[in-house]
């Protein structure tokens, strides 16, 4: 709490020296967009959508959102140079929070986000790189003290300490309601050190679209293409729908389209962002 | 009673701004571990001290049903201190109804914990297993998910808190945070130390029988002839009668996991579904059945026992030893847990006679601790 207001005064002290945030005069900003669709159609939250997953199922979703990490572009020379993320509400610690809900679900919040803003030396950039995660270090430290968009306590993760990296809702929230919940899992403490140490499934998706056009393209997170061939309509094993668990099979196709490894599922190209 | 209350928080107050500005380390010093010689303190996170008055406000908050969604449950609710802070049930009802996989554990001496919960390698803090029951989805227990501000709101409305939150969080301009909150109720938990049984009195304070449970317990030679025939003391040794033990002088991580033989559904030695200890979080079949040896301390008043209540009585917990697993003829848990491959091999059976089974159990009863049971500065400030 106290973070949060030191760094909403840091935002307004910077904001009183000019639009540029608090980064040095020679960057330039970015802004990237996102969007979140299912197949065709844009999401919102609430609404229907027909014909998902490997049964062609009806889902009503309730909840859309999503943490991303490492955010870099690819400039001219073809490095991949990091962005430099701003510190805002939906921005700490270079995580950013990208969040499509509305509220419509017991779980949600009003405020909607679907843009990465920060900064990077001046050029020309062609290319974008993130992932969608928490870093490790900041993954496992107290959630009850972390800046927003760390500190929303539906985005906690805490059975694995951390946070959801992804969370689509189905429904309003009873057991039977299909949900993903993606997380690290597999972790290790240790007393002594007092937490978390290691976690065997760091669960970062890795995302490179090598020709994207920060002003004209958007990053699109399409549900459909998550639940391409998964039989949401059913619960195999552990929670309906899936909330990471190893042991739940229902995780297998999902981790598939997100280019995860999954049991004996190596991983692979992720199918759930593409550039528009 | 709230009028000792008072005075020691008032105590603890005096004796923060008598340290100099009321730094986090003169809090500590207020605090005093009442532990007999034979027990070291617990570990105490450097960023969240003992006092008396976080300890207080931890106690309020432990017991408040505010920390639920429907204002229905507190962690009270499933951890009652006449039971040893378990809640009697096989598995927990959480405030929505919802049916928790497992059974409520007890308490007592949590502070001592190596891993927290019954099989979790990840949670090693009392500050952020409590984030669990309180925003858990899956399952709810508390059910505050995205309840965070509504939560600090109702505590901020109700003015006994504003200045418990002061007292235990000075030099702090708005005390009343989740961190505050998950602070004040490990140093509660914490304070629950439980080393005051008949045990603890030493053998001499035991009757013949207690003895003889006691001797058996640890490492004794039956009647049968065999020494070391139980073997119970291997899992639940030493002072908080668990190996998996941490405090303040660990110098190694001492979790444990271990499959003590409750079920064999099939050739890879599983549990029912979903319920199946370590192996639920490394996904390794070797993990299958794997759960922490809880300590035995109260254990005459934590039924029922396991990690799913399945156990109703300790006799019946002593002929599972005895069998060295557990035999179910049928329905959808038939199996033989003597035959599961990860079982320890400690756990290899024992003949032990009917006097030999009362003596054990009486022993067992010796570790009950009266005062843990009935301190009133534990127990529930809104009880009627
Ligand atoms: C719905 C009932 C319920 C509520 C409410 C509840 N607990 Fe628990 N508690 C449990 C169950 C069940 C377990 C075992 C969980 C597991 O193994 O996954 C447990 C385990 C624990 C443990 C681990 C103890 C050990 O030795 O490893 C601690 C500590 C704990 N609870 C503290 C709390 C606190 C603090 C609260 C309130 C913020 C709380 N509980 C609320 C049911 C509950
Ligand atoms: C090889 C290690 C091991 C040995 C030896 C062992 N136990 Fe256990 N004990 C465990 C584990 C692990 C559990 C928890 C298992 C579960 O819930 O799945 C447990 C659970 C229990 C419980 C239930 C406690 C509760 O709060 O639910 C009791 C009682 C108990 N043991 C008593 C004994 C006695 C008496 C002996 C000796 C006859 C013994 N144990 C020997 C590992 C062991």
């Amino acid at each position: 709490m106290k973070r949060l207001g030191m760094v909403m005064a840091l935002g307004a002290l910077a904001l009183g020296c000019g639009d540029d945030g608090n980064a040095p005069a020679e960057q330039q900003d970015v802004a990237l967009s996102f969007a979140a669709v299912v197949g065709e159609e844009p999401f919102v939250c609430g609404d229907t959508y027909e014909n998902l997953g490997a049964n062609g199922t009806p889902l009503v979703l309730s909840d859309f959102r999503f943490y991303v990490q490492d955010v870099a572009l690819k400039n001219a020379a073809g490095a991949w140079v990091p962005v430099e993320l701003e510190e805002n509400s939906f921005q700490s610690s270079g995580v950013a929070l990208l969040d499509f809900e509305d509220g419509c679900g017991e779980l949600g919040t009003p405020e909607l986000n679907g843009i990465v803003r920060g900064t990077v030396p001046p050029g020309d950039y062609d290319g974008l790189q993130f992932k969608m995660g928490v870093p490790f270090e900041i993954n496992h430290v107290n959630s009850a003290t972390a800046p927003s968009p760390l500190n929303l306590t539906s985005l906690f993760w805490n059975w694995q300490g951390g946070y959801k990296f992804l969370r689509i809702d189905s429904g309003q929230f009873s057991e039977t309601d299909w949900r993903m919940h993606l997380g690290s899992t597999g972790c290790e403490g240790d007393p002594m050190a007092g937490g978390v140490t290691s976690c065997a499934n760091g669960n970062r998706t890795e995302v490179e679209l090598d020709t994207f056009d920060v002003s004209a393209n958007t990053v699109v997170a399409d549900f459909a293409a998550l639940v391409e061939g998964s039989a949401v309509d059913q619960d195999a094993a552990a929670d309906a729908g899936c909330m990471s668990k190893p042991v739940d099979t229902d995780c297998g196709p999902l981790f598939a389209n997100l280019g995860l490894s999954f049991g004996e599922n190596p991983g692979g190209e992720q199918q759930f962002f593409s550039a528009e | 009673m709230k009028h000792l209350l008072r005075t020691l928080s008032l105590l603890s107050l005096i004796l923060w701004t008598g340290c100099g500005d009321g730094d986090t380390a003169s809090g500590a010093e207020a605090w005093v571990w009442n532990l007999p010689d034979t027990v070291p303190p617990p570990r105490v996170p450097e960023d969240n001290p003992m006092s008396l008055a976080k300890v207080e406000l931890g106690r309020f908050l432990f017991y408040d049903t505010k920390l639920s969604g429907n204002q229905t449950q507190s962690c009270g609710s499933c951890h009652l201190q006449e039971l040893a802070f378990t809640d009697g049930l096989a598995r927990a009802e959480g405030s929505t109804g919802e049916i928790h996989p497992r059974s409520s554990m007890s308490l007592a001496n949590a502070g001592y914990a190596a891993s927290l919960t019954w099989a979790n390698p990840a949670v090693v803090r009392l500050e952020e297993q409590a984030l669990v029951p309180m925003f858990g989805e899956d399952p709810v227990e508390l059910g505050l998910a995205n309840m965070e501000d509504e939560l600090l709101r109702r505590l901020r409305e109700d003015e006994r808190y504003p200045p418990m939150f002061a007292a235990a969080f000075p030099n702090q301009g708005d005390p009343i945070s989740l961190d505050s909150i998950t602070k004040s109720i490990a140093s509660f938990q914490r304070a629950l130390t439980s080393f005051n049984s008949k045990h603890d009195q030493g053998s001499s304070a035991l009757t013949l029988s207690e003895q003889r449970g006691k001797a058996l317990f640890f490492g004794g030679t039956t009647e049968a002839g065999v020494p070391d025939a139980l073997e119970c003391f291997h899992c639940h040794g030493g002072f908080l009668l668990s190996q998996a033990v941490d405090h303040d002088g660990s110098e190694f991580n001492q979790q444990t996991f271990i499959n003590n033989g409750l079920y064999n559904l099939d050739s890879d030695g599983s549990y029912p579904e979903g319920n199946e200890g370590l192996f639920d979080i490394t996904n390794d079949p070797a993990d299958k059945g794997k759960f922490k040896p809880p300590s035995l301390r109260n254990v005459a008043v934590t039924a029922p026992y396991m990690h799913d209540g399945s156990i109703a009585t300790l006799e019946e917990v002593v002929e599972h030893y005895a069998r060295g697993g557990r035999l179910i003829e049928s329905g959808p848990n038939a199996g033989d847990g003597f035959e599961n491959p990860n079982k320890s091999a400690f756990l290899n059976g024992f003949e032990i006679t009917e006097q030999e089974k009362q003596d054990l159990i009486a022993f067992l009863r010796t570790l009950t601790d009266e005062d843990l049971l009935t301190n009133p500065a534990l127990s529930d400030p809104f009880a009627p």
